[in-house]
């Protein structure tokens, strides 16, 4: 399963946020959405998941709107900016919620907790977790249906050392599993060693679409591809 | 349908939001039944049921849950989560209404009759004390969808919170208070007063059924309202 991007475009008053992408989103690698603040990444990835409407062109996960799924959950896992649990639930019953939201059965939230090391935080209430077990409890949400897809906006942010690599490890597996995973990122080195392809967006335009080999060139690292690409002063 | 239902069920219980709402449904109750039965008692107030008088007082925390199970989603930042699971707009504000009406028509009876009850321990109570708190209950499930439905409308806790009380405790007696008929009609198509009609049985303006209905119509105008600003807007 892919997501696909046709001439979608996002304009919120005067700002034109996302500019006529195209894009497809491929399986079985992972691929990186890089681009300076405000290039419009979470907007784009907010309309994928029917959050914000299109001011044109249209957001597809498998060839269909996301919204348009029985069990979105099982199509897609998503990891959005800021955090999304209510303060004063608890992080395991926030999954259990989920899970009944798209009839997955109650054992996956327990399974999930394991995975991503949470499972005794996971009965405090969430306004007690670190900005890191946050981060954790919101990837659990995103592997908690076992979907094809996964769309993670910044999901490094806020982790530790042993978090940043374990996410790597993660994103890797998913992706040799046939997943297609799609990841925001501001860390150039790390995403330099985690995706296979990368997509980079300035202003809400493509830039570039290409495998990471390509786009380093003869570049020492991709921070240096990167400076070139969006033009901006290192 | 199923599955959006029991999520919201257990968002609902997994909060403290919600057992503080209860318990200040029942303490208001108890208080206002408390007070007003013996204000009849002393002759200082007449009324056909101290329970349905009290209702005035109780229903606060009733509206004050139902439109934070609304409300909530957007100051604490999870709306985008929970429309990730369950994209339907339509689906999910029908799954928290339909939430919010369960919780409150139990609960809502057990007020009534906790009112009744104790309202009949000190005065010689004319209403039916079982008839009353089934109306009460049928009253408080609509507030209970007039209030979720205008919180999808307006998103902020606060304002929505300060519409409905303007709407329902502040702005009708204000109308009434100069005891002009023009103001008084106007007053009686405001919900609350519309659903008191309906809750003692008055015969004037009109049938209490037509009380119930304009409150209904109010409810279903609030939900109509929420649904399409949660369809039209980006989230
Ligand atoms: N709800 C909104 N209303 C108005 N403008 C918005 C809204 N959301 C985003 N924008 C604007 O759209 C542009 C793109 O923002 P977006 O958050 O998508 O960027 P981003 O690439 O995710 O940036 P960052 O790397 O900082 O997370 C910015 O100019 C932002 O100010
Ligand atoms: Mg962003």
């Amino acid at each position: 399963m892919s997501i696909t991007l046709e001439k979608l475009t996002k304009r919120y008053g005067p700002t034109l946020a996302v500019d006529g992408l195209d894009l497809a989103v491929r399986p079985g690698r992972v691929t990186g959405f890089l681009g300076p603040n405000g290039a419009g990444k979470s907007t784009t990835m907010r309309m994928v998941l029917g959050l914000d409407r299109p001011t044109s062109g249209r957001a597809l996960v498998g060839g269909r709107a996301y919204d348009s799924y029985k069990w979105p959950l099982r199509e897609m896992g998503a990891l959005l900016e800021a955090k999304a649990v209510h303060p004063g639930r608890t992080g395991r019953n926030h999954l259990l919620a989920m899970a009944r939201s798209n009839a997955v059965p109650d054992r996956r939230v327990d399974e999930v907790l394991a995975v991503v090391g949470l499972t005794d935080v996971a009965r405090r209430r969430s306004g007690t977790h670190s900005l890191g077990m946050g981060q954790r409890l919101g990837i659990a949400g995103a592997l908690l249906a076992d979907p094809p897809v996964l769309m993670l906006d910044e999901p490094v942010n806020g982790l530790d050392p042993d978090g940043v690599r374990w996410i790597r490890g993660l994103l890797r597996d998913l992706a040799a599993e046939g997943r297609t995973v799609f990841v925001s990122s501001h860390l150039l080195s790390e995403m330099q060693m985690t995706a296979d392809h990368l997509v980079v967006i300035g202003h809400g335009k493509l830039l570039a679409d290409a495998p990471m080999t390509e786009i380093m060139g003869g570049h020492a690292t991709l921070e240096d591809a990167y400076y070139e690409l969006t033009g901006s002063a290192a | 349908m199923r599955a959006a239902i029991r999520s919201e069920w257990t968002k609902l219980w997994t909060t403290r939001t919600v057992w503080w709402a209860l318990l200040g449904a029942f303490v208001l109750m108890a208080a206002a039944a408390g007070q007003n039965a013996i204000y009849v008692e002393n002759g200082d107030v007449t009324t056909a049921s101290v329970a349905v008088m009290s209702v005035t007082i109780a229903q606060l925390a009733f509206v004050a849950l139902a439109m934070l199970v609304m409300t909530g989603e957007y100051s604490a930042g999870t709306i985008r989560a929970t429309l990730s699971w369950i994209p339907s707009r339509g689906r999910l504000l029908s799954a928290k209404i339909a939430v919010v009406s369960a919780v409150t028509l139990v609960t809502g009876v057990a007020v009534g009759l906790l009112g009744g009850v104790i309202a009949s321990a000190i005065v010689d109570d004319s209403g039916s004390i079982a008839g009353d708190a089934f109306k009460i209950g049928i009253y408080l499930v609509l507030l209970g969808a007039l209030a979720t439905g205008l919180g999808a409308a307006l998103r902020g806790p606060v304002v929505t919170l300060v519409v409905l009380l303007m709407t329902i405790v502040v702005i009708p007696p204000l109308l009434q208070l100069p005891d002009i008929a023009v103001l008084n009609g106007i007053a009686d198509a405001f919900p609350g007063v519309a659903g008191g009609h309906f809750l003692y049985g008055d015969a004037d303006p009109y049938p209490p059924l037509v009380g119930l209905l304009i409150l209904a119509g109010w409810a279903a105008l609030a939900v109509a309202a929420g649904w399409q600003v949660l369809t039209r807007r980006d989230a």
